[in-house]
Order: structure tokens, then C-alpha cells, then sequence
């Protein structure tokens, strides 16, 4: 592969007003993103707001209807191959036969990569190990957990070694435990390969361990930053009160706590000051309108909230 | 740089087909009964042609049925791999996407080799097979019957959206293919439509290619009703045809993005 790529890599991923139309739906709407090289970054937003078309416009697999976007250094639209050849993508839904075992799988994806069956046995070993399923090496796909499947298809994802990882939605459908599974498996993959990982998820706590995030809506990023800077920035403190009436609440309150985010009867406000005093006395204040009021620090899961009520708003 | 990716595709088709037992079996009792059964029972009734009996007549088309089944099937995979999401693996592949449909054509052709070789082996061991024959017309008209057969699956395979249809598929491709053809039945002495059909099936020249093969050296006159340079020039011209036509609806159908909804479910 000849290629024009610059020697020295800065970024990973740079869309420059990137669009994908459907009709009168904009899919993608002026999409910017630059991800440099080797940054672990988040990419959120509610269903359908158009994550998962960036990823496979960023993959070569849908065409966007404007704008351009470079991939490992790859133009998108006119070295779509080269693109292919630089990442790994780990779909939604499995992409993993059934039928065959596990190993079959990783040989026929390795294949399909123009890995040599050497490399791909040696491989096959290595990342089984990292991911824990070194026992199942013969098992058919299909007697496996569901856990244990989404921890192969994104060995499957991985076995040609891809400079950048698409992960959309990786731990969709899982329980608990196994969610946290995948992100260990996936946290140690970055340590072992240092590759850029760029991820769609709407479990907002994973995401707290990004480089970076950037909320999407309505195929536009709305907001972006370091998760930390940007919980920061939503304040100190979120207030929680449950209320039968939580409406006038919120417009009682408006003038000392600022707009609310309200969800069936629990009000929440945010509070820009560390120091609590000038709340303190607020439960006895509102009295018997108050089911109970809490207080504790903002999370990824607030950033989401805001912005979205703040997006739904326009 | 292609030959591990079309491998890749082959070696999954041999292990699938190994591992589906009972359709290997029914894949060779099929003709089996086809000979035994309907080649027994009609060769009573009927004369002996160019000093053939029906039973021996009917030997080319049954090899040709057991290719043409066993490649159909397999080139109706590529639909299974639409819905089961394998086709994933194929389309993020570092490879232009009509590559996917020649190695699924090469699969379903290579499939449908193995199943006439295999039957060809059980004829042997039965005794059924007259060593007369010329092997290297035979080589060449089981690769040719299974490539033409490859390439009316892999057509059928990249219009079709889903296996429900799968009947349908049977009844108005598959059937049609095998009795409009030369494999049951010369078409000389057909009726003008049914000869005009068998005419534009691929499948004829196949089965007859079969015949020069089988059935020339036994007889005089012969039974193949055509010549094996225009057999081998229609199959090949069709597989070529058929794998061209395929390759721009697959790729038409990814610039119209509908498969990466199929296989996405529209999300997100």
C-alpha cells in the first residue's frame, strides 16, 4: 500500500464538517472531530443521535453526503482500504459466525486480513489470554455467554493489530459485572498497544475514564472536553429534591437556584459553591412540600442530562 | 494480497459444509434417487436413445444436479451471512467489496465440486461408472457446472434480502434451472418455449459439457446436443456475466446503504 500519509501521525481521527443526510434527516450535521493519536475518547449521546453513522462514515462503510474526514491519515472517500486496513471495528451487534469455534473465527477474520496463519495462531494467544478466554479456544461461538462473545468480537476487532479501534456501544446488553469485564479487558488492551480507542457508549460512567468526550445531538457535538473539566464545570454540588409537585417548586426556587432539571417528582438544580451554608436551612424552609433533598457531587451522568434538556430546549 | 482473504472464505465453506452432515448426506442421496428410483422406473418405459439406456442418459444430469444444488445452496450463504451479521467481518475487511462476491462465487463453486466429486466416488464404488469416459471433459464440465451453478446462486444471493423467501427461491429458481435443461431429457424434441427456455439456461450447457464427458465415448452419435466449445464458452461467458452483475448490486446496495442497516439494525 502506497500511501500519503504524513510521516509523523498527530491525529487519529479529523472530520472536517462531516454530514450524512437520509432524506430530510440529518443523520450528521457538520460534524468536527479531531482525536489525536493514542487518546482514549468518548463519543455520547441519546439513541439516535447519530453516533453510530459517524463511526461507520469514519470506517468507510456508509458514504457522507458532505464534508471529509482523514483516518489514521487516510482520506475516507479515496483511500476507503487504506482506512480499512488501520482500524478495528467492534459492531453493535456480534459479528462472529456461530457455527464455528473460536478459533475458526479469529483465523477467518486473521485471514481476511492477509495475516499469515502463524501470526494469527500467535496472536490468537496472546489476546485469549489478555481477554480471559484462553480455555474456549475450541468452543463453538454459539455455546458461549453473551459476556464471553462481546469479549471475542472485540479479539475479532483487534487480531491485525488496527493503529485506531471503533468500539460502538461495547457493552450493550450486558449485566453489570460483565460490563465491567470488558472495560478492564479494554483498559488493558490501551496499556498493552497504546492504540486510539474511540467509543459510543450511553453508559456514562465508563466514559469517565476517556482522555476525552464529546456529547452529540442531533448529529451535531454539542459539548466537549475532559470528563473532569466538564463535571466541573456543571457546578459543585447537585441538589436533589423530591417533591408531589415539583413544578412550582422549580419556579419557586428559580430565583436562588438558578433553571432545574425536573423527572417525574424529583427536581434537580445544580450549585456552584463548594460551601453549603447558604442552603443549609432548605429542607426546614420548604417544609412538608418536600419528600427529601439530597445533595452530592455531579457526574458524566448530569453533563448528559444538561446538555441533552438544554439541546431538547432549542 | 487476496489469496489468504479468498481462502479465508473457502476453508469456512469446506469446514461448514463438512459439519453439516445431514445436508452432505441428503445432498448425495438426492441424485442417488434421482438415478435409482426415477431412472429405473421411466427406462422401462422408455426406448433406448443413441445407445444409451435412460439410466446412463440421466448419469450427466444427475452429476450436474448434485453441482448445481450444492453450489446454489452455497452461494446462498452470502444471504445467511447478511442476516446472521458475518458479512461484518467481510465489509470492514481492508479489500473492495466485489472481491466478497468473487470469493463467495469461488466458495459455492468449490462446494459443488466436492459434492460431485463425492458422488462421482459412490457411482464408483457402485459400479455405476463406465471408465470409458474422458476424464479431462469430465474435470472440466464438473468445474464448468459448478462455476455457472455458483454464479446463478451468487445472482439469486445479491437480490435477495432474506432467507424467507427460501422456498420461493426453490420453486422458481432452482426447479426451473434443473428441469429446463438438457439433464432429464434431450431438448431437441422439446416444445418451442420449454426449448427457448433450456436454450437461455446456463445449466443446459453445463449438463451437456457433462454428457461430451460421460456419455460420447459409449456412443456413436452421442447425446450432447451442442458443441463443448460453445458449452464452455456460454458457462464461463455466464459465471463472468453473473459475478459482474452481482459485484455492482452488492456495491450498489452499499452506496445505498441499505445492508449497513440490515446489518446494524438503524441505530444510533
Amino acid at each position: 500500500m502506497n500511501d500519503a500519509r504524513p510521516a509523523a501521525l498527530q491525529s487519529a481521527v479529523h472530520a472536517q464538517a462531516l454530514t450524512k443526510r437520509y432524506g430530510d434527516v440529518l443523520a450528521v450535521d457538520n460534524l468536527e472531530l479531531e482525536i489525536p493519536a493514542g487518546q482514549f475518547f468518548g463519543l455520547l449521546g441519546p439513541n439516535g443521535s447519530g453516533k453510530t453513522t459517524t463511526i461507520h462514515m469514519l470506517s468507510t462503510l456508509i458514504r457522507p453526503t458532505a464534508g471529509s474526514a482523514a483516518v489514521a491519515g487516510y482520506d475516507i472517500r479515496t483511500q476507503p482500504i487504506a482506512v480499512r486496513a488501520s482500524i478495528g471495528l467492534v459492531f453493535q451487534d456480534s459479528a462472529l459466525d456461530r457455527t464455528l469455534s473460536v478459533a475458526e473465527n479469529l483465523r477467518f477474520a486473521g485471514l481476511l486480513h492477509n495475516l499469515t496463519p502463524a501470526l494469527i495462531e500467535q496472536r490468537s494467544g496472546e489476546l485469549l489470554e489478555l481477554f480471559g478466554l484462553n480455555d474456549k479456544k475450541h468452543r463453538p461461538v454459539g455455546s458461549l455467554s453473551g459476556g464471553m462473545r462481546r469479549a471475542l468480537d472485540i479479539v475479532r476487532g483487534v487480531i491485525h493489530h488496527p493503529r485506531i479501534l471503533f468500539l460502538d456501544e461495547p457493552t450493550i446488553g450486558l449485566d453489570l459485572p460483565n460490563r465491567r469485564k470488558i472495560w478492564r479487558f479494554i483498559e488493558r488492551l490501551r496499556t498493552n498497544t497504546g492504540m486510539t480507542v474511540l467509543l459510543t457508549t450511553h453508559y456514562l460512567e465508563e466514559a469517565d475514564a476517556c482522555d476525552q468526550v464529546a456529547f452529540i445531538y442531533s448529529g451535531r457535538i454539542v459539548e466537549r472536553g475532559t470528563p473532569r473539566a466538564l463535571v466541573d464545570e456543571l457546578g459543585r454540588h447537585i441538589i436533589e429534591i423530591e417533591a408531589s409537585d415539583p413544578s412550582s417548586l422549580i419556579e419557586s426556587l428559580k430565583p436562588r437556584l438558578g433553571p432545574a432539571l425536573k423527572e417525574g417528582d424529583l427536581a434537580m438544580f445544580r450549585y456552584a459553591l463548594e460551601d453549603l451554608g447558604p442552603i443549609a436551612a432548605l429542607q426546614t424552609e420548604l417544609g412538608p412540600r418536600v419528600n427529601a433533598l439530597r445533595i452530592r457531587r455531579p457526574n458524566l451522568n448530569d453533563v448528559f442530562l444538561w446538555v441533552n434538556s438544554s439541546q431538547a430546549q432549542k | 494480497m487476496m489469496v489468504r482473504p479468498i481462502y479465508a472464505v473457502l476453508e469456512r465453506e469446506v469446514i461448514k459444509m463438512f459439519r453439516q452432515r445431514t445436508r452432505l448426506v441428503s445432498a448425495m442421496v438426492r441424485p442417488l434417487i434421482w438415478l435409482f428410483v426415477i431412472g429405473a422406473g421411466f427406462g422401462t418405459v422408455l426406448a433406448r436413445a443413441s445407445g444409451v439406456d435412460y439410466q446412463q442418459f440421466l448419469a450427466p444430469g444427475v452429476l450436474g444436479m448434485t453441482a448445481l444444488f450444492g453450489a446454489m445452496l452455497a452461494a446462498l450463504t452470502l444471504v445467511y451471512d447478511k442476516e446472521s451479521g458475518v458479512m461484518r467481518m467481510l465489509i470492514i475487511a481492508p479489500f473492495a467489496h466485489y472481491w466478497i462476491i468473487i470469493a463467495k462465487t469461488l466458495s459455492a463453486a468449490l462446494a459443488g465440486m466436492v459434492q460431485a466429486l463425492l458422488l462421482l466416488v459412490i457411482l464408483a464404488v457402485l459400479g455405476y461408472l463406465d471408465w470409458k469416459m474422458s476424464f479431462a471433459l469430465l474435470a472440466l464440465g464438473i468445474v464448468m457446472a459448478a462455476l455457472s451453478c455458483a454464479g446463478i446462486g451468487i445472482l439469486v444471493a445479491a437480490f435477495t434480502r432474506t432467507l424467507d423467501n427460501f422456498a420461493a427461491i426453490m420453486n422458481f429458481v432452482i426447479f426451473p434451472v434443473f428441469f429446463l435443461s438438457g439433464a432429464l431429457y434431450p431438448i431437441a424434441n422439446l416444445p418451442a418455449l420449454l426449448k427457448l427456455a433450456a436454450m437461455v439456461n446456463p445449466f443446459t450447457y453445463a449438463v451437456d459439457l457433462l454428457k461430451h464427458a460421460m456419455l460420447a465415448p459409449l456412443t456413436q452419435s452421442g447425446t450432447s446436443e451442442l458443441s463443448v466449445a460453445v458449452d464452455f464458452i456460454v458457462t464461463a461467458g455466464f459465471t463472468v456475466l453473473a459475478v459482474i452483475v452481482a459485484s455492482w448490486r452488492f456495491s450498489r446496495e452499499q452506496g445505498y446503504e441499505p445492508l449497513i442497516h440490515i446489518l446494524t439494525g438503524k441505530r444510533g
